[in-house]
């Protein structure tokens, strides 16, 4: 939980972003159309594209999720939308100030800035829960078509980065060269914009690989993995964010192969979905942010039987891993892959998983071996 | 129906007259220092509203409460009526002696059908205070004042200080005043309060006032400025006879009146064939009825050949023509319809008058019902909450007590009030009156305050008050929908105010001010017909999916993707 940083105050400094200008100008045009439609005796209203699961399509030629044509006009004089139409001017108008004064804050952030009465008459909060705030947010990016983080609205910093690469962040007034290979111990800690103001100075690394578990890359990180490879290490800690999903498509975009390895297990696998074609969830913001280029090195069902010790590692899968691995051979962009249904199906008949972790079994170097190994004779999933 | 009355009264020993009153209380109606109360108001109030109509009169009465001693539960009742009066040689029967009452063994539709009559409460009085009652009889040109009492060892009047003046105004009415321990004064269900009221709305042709101990005065002013028809005398039908008003009756007739004739000439409905069909069932042959010489005096007739004759009357074999139902005195819908108006001054108001109909074979009977809606309708309790409201009543006397064993309460409760848009009838502004109207209401028991629920009694009191439930529906329901459409009109406009404020920011061009005008006054001109019709809601909600303006979301796609 990210106790968001204040806006801070600051006199606007000289070098505003290259595009806050542009988002300005469709925040102000989003208002300004909808005073024409007041001008036209017609409700206000904005057309924003439909997030539903229905409207979520596999883009075969891009290779990731994106939405599809179906939109939404949302009206206020209608009884079931007044409020959320309303809610959703406030937060436009709010982000309009956060980028007039040039201050960044987290969703929380201004989910406090919009959290006050309606009036002394009336027994009701502009907006009273977060919840109610964030999927308007969503709204917003897609109505007017900008990413959140460019209408400064932080999200939780979260993975890190190792290996060389160097990057310019303009910040605050200040610009600093950040190199990835000078990060000691923790790495550098992703941004959750790696767009505005960040820039990637130098890159001279033959792949991307991208580690499930922090655990497994602080490992990786002390073996000099990244230095021995000559690769960028990156960990999401979980589910990649926004802003390292992002980092992970910028830096496939500079011709880099990217693999990613995670535990062998639903949840895991779903982790390199999502880094690969994008979530549902954030489908409308797929094409920035997937890299259909990805490549899964492990761990894999497959391993379990090349590697005789893991046969002894397997711990039993949950329910919640059962669950998703159902869901994802109902996706047309998992099951399209013959290995990943029969690696599904191998799941749902052995009920059996296995963790990135038990690799350290036989040696804590092992894991460096198995990656060499696998990359090396491109033993790789699609 | 006086014959419990009667046998606990022709059982006791002489002695003990006021010992035995003690005991039997209860049996009388006296259980519950409020009811007690209330018990004695109704007495005088039932009497006072029979002598008026009977003389033609449109009653006027005023009940006064005095307390006494809160602590000794002692109050003072006066009650005041602008009837006949009670001639010198009737006074004593009237208000000193037990049983006699010139309204018992008539068949006629009484209001005055619960009780213990005036005596009773004289005997009260003298029981819990050993004071005599006060009264003051104007008549012809007369002004009778004095008091009495019952002198318990003969069951005689006692009346003393008896002063005869002139009256040369020629008044007339009846003042009684009497001092009465065991009681209680409050406004809650049952309370004199209470029975004033529901009194007033069953008799919109009285006015009656009560005057509270406290001195607040309740007037309820007639609304009808005509004084109903008498009920019509009629004989009664075997089907609505007891074993003991049998008895009762045939033991009235001369020694030349046997039983055959007395059942021809007695009852409504008995033609010699009857008698000879009812002979040849009694003749000593039929399984589980006795013998019964018709040839005897009927005065001889004793309580097992009363039995025998009242089972025999309701064999299914035994058909009879159904009884007079001319014999029956509703209030009447429109009269019935002033009262409600003038008393509950509700909102919307149903009224509904049946047509008679039949129990047990043969009774006939009527179902009146009203429903008062908003306004003073509905019960307050102590809490300072409205809620639905019962008013009982049998031939217009409202029933105050054994609420929860009345079929009335009953059907009450099993009607679907949601069916007819009432949520909640426990909390909803709303009094369901429902009159009984029989020569033979068929009460739960000697204390007539329920009525039983025999199926086609309660049948009928369901579709009266369904009959009007359903008027009330479509008020209610109006109402309902204009409290929707101020709703939803709200829902909008309640945020014309922030919306114009954020709006001017976002274009950054206008005034707030000036855009909420003209936003409030589009919404109430161009859109107003769609926002009340809820007509432009259909698109609302985007289905289960992932939109802000949908329902919200929660499927493990959210998971850490760096919300927070």
């Amino acid at each position: 939980m990210n106790m968001a940083a204040k806006p801070t105050q600051k006199p606007a400094p000289a070098h505003r972003k290259a595009d806050s200008g542009e988002v300005t100008r469709k925040l102000e045009g989003l208002g300004l159309d909808m005073l024409k439609e007041i001008d036209e005796e017609q409700t206000p209203s904005f057309t924003t594209a439909l997030r539903s699961k229905g409207n979520v399509l596999y883009d075969e030629g891009v290779g990731c999720l994106r939405l599809g044509e179906k939109v939404e006009q949302r009206k206020f004089v209608n009884v079931g939308q007044a409020r959320k139409f309303m809610q959703t001017v406030a937060v436009a108008a709010k982000c309009k100030k956060f980028l007039r004064e040039n201050s960044h804050t987290s969703i929380r952030g201004l989910f406090y800035q919009l959290k006050f009465s309606l009036g002394e008459d009336l027994d009701e909060e502009l907006f009273s829960e977060q919840s109610e705030s964030n999927p308007l947010i969503e709204d917003l990016e897609v109505a007017i078509d900008v990413k959140r983080e460019d209408l400064n609205l932080n999200t939780d910093r979260k993975g890190v980065v190792a290996g060389p690469l160097v990057l310019r962040d303009k910040f605050g007034g200040d610009e600093t060269l950040i190199d990835a290979t000078k990060q000691g111990r923790s790495g550098w800690m992703i941004p959750s914009d790696v767009d505005n103001g960040m820039t990637i100075e130098e890159l001279d690394a033959d792949y991307v690989l991208v580690v499930e578990k922090d655990a497994m890359w602080q490992r990786l990180n002390e073996d000099k993995f990244w230095k021995k490879e000559n690769c960028v290490l990156i960990t999401p800690k979980g589910q990649a964010s926004r802003g390292c999903r992002r980092l992970i498509s910028k830096l496939a975009a500079k011709k880099l192969p990217v693999y990613v390895f995670t535990d062998c297990d639903a949840w895991g696998w779903y982790i390199y979905w999502a880094i690969k074609t994008g979530s549902m969830n954030l489908a409308y913001l797929a094409t920035d942010i997937a890299t259909p280029q990805a490549k899964f090195v492990g761990v894999t069902m497959q391993d379990i039987k090349d590697y005789d010790f893991l046969g002894k590692l397997t711990i039993k899968a949950k329910e919640v891993d059962i669950k998703r691995a159902e869901e994802m051979l109902g996706y047309e962009w998992i099951n399209r892959h013959p290995e990943w249904v029969n690696e599904l199906k191998v799941v749902l008949k052995t009920q059996k998983k296995i963790e990135q972790d038990a690799l350290q079994g036989p040696s804590l170097s092992f894991v460096g071996e198995y990656l060499r190994e696998k990359i090396g004779k491109k033993k790789f999933l699609p | 129906m006086p014959t419990e009355t009667d046998k606990i009264f022709s059982n006791f020993k002489e002695h003990s007259v006021a010992e035995f009153f003690k005991k039997n209380k209860q049996m009388l109606g006296f259980s519950g220092k409020t009811r007690s109360l209330t018990i004695i108001v109704h007495e005088y109030v039932t009497n006072s509203i029979d002598a008026a109509e009977e003389g033609g009169i449109l009653p006027e009465i005023t009940v006064k409460v005095d307390e006494i001693d809160k602590l000794g539960e002692r109050y003072r009742v006066s009650v005041q009526d602008n009837g006949p009066g009670i001639p010198k040689k009737h006074i004593g029967k009237a208000l000193g002696q037990m049983l006699a009452g010139t309204k018992f063994h008539r068949y006629a539709q009484q209001r005055g059908q619960q009780g213990i009559g005036a005596t009773g409460c004289t005997m009260y009085a003298q029981v819990t205070t050993g004071k005599p009652v006060k009264f003051v009889s104007e008549y012809d040109s007369k002004r009778l004042v004095g008091n009495i009492s019952v002198d318990i060892k003969t069951n005689s009047p006692n009346i003393t200080d008896m002063v005869e003046e002139e009256n040369p105004e020629k008044k007339h009415g009846l003042y009684l005043e009497g001092e009465f321990g065991e009681v209680k004064y409050d406004r809650s269900l049952g309370s004199v309060y209470e029975y004033i009221k529901r009194t007033a709305l069953a008799n919109p042709h009285v006015s009656l006032t009560l005057i509270e101990p406290n001195g607040d005065k309740v007037a309820y002013p007639r609304s009808v400025e005509e004084v109903p028809k008498k009920p019509k005398e009629t004989q009664p039908h075997p089907l609505g006879l007891a074993v003991s008003d049998l008895v009762d009756l045939a033991h009235r007739e001369g020694p030349n009146t046997n039983i055959s004739l007395f059942l021809r000439e007695r009852l409504q409905r008995v033609s010699d064939a009857k008698v000879a069909e009812l002979a040849g069932l009694l003749n000593g042959t039929t399984p589980g009825l006795p013998a019964v010489d018709f040839n005897k005096p009927s005065r001889e007739m004793t309580w097992p050949e009363a039995e025998g004759l009242v089972h025999a009357f309701a064999l299914p074999s035994v058909k009879w023509i159904a009884p007079e139902s001319n014999c029956l005195r509703p209030i009447g819908a429109e009269q019935i319809q002033k009262a409600v108006a003038a008393i509950l001054a509700p909102d919307f108001a149903a009224v509904t008058e049946r047509p008679p109909k039949i129990y047990k074979g043969g009774i006939p009977f009527l179902v009146e019902a009203a429903i008062a809606w908003g306004g003073n309708a509905g019960h307050v309790d102590s809490n300072n909450q409205r809620g639905g409201d019962i008013m009982r009543y049998a031939n217009a006397a409202p029933l105050l007590f054994d609420v929860s064993g009345c079929a009335i309460t009953k059907a009450i409760k099993d009607v679907d009030w949601k069916r007819y848009n009432i949520t909640d009838f426990e909390q909803a502004p709303i009094t369901v009156f429902v009159n009984v109207v029989s020569v033979h209401v068929p009460y739960t028991s000697a204390g007539k305050q329920a009525i039983s629920d025999e199926d086609e009694v309660y049948q009928e009191i369901k579709y009266a008050i369904m009959e009007v439930a359903r008027k009330v529906q479509l008020h209610v329901g109006g109402i309902k929908r204009e409290h929707e459409q101020a709703e939803r009109r709200k829902a909008i406009l309640r945020y014309v105010q922030q919306l114009s404020r954020d709006l001017t920011d976002l274009a950054g061009k206008g005034k707030p001010d000036e855009l909420s005008g003209r936003l409030t006054h589009l919404i109430e001109t161009k859109y107003m017909s769609q926002i009340m019709e809820g007509k432009n809601e259909a698109e609302e909600g985007a289905g289960p999916g992932a939109s802000g303006f949908g329902k919200k979301k929660k499927d493990a796609d959210e998971e850490d993707e760096g919300e927070e």
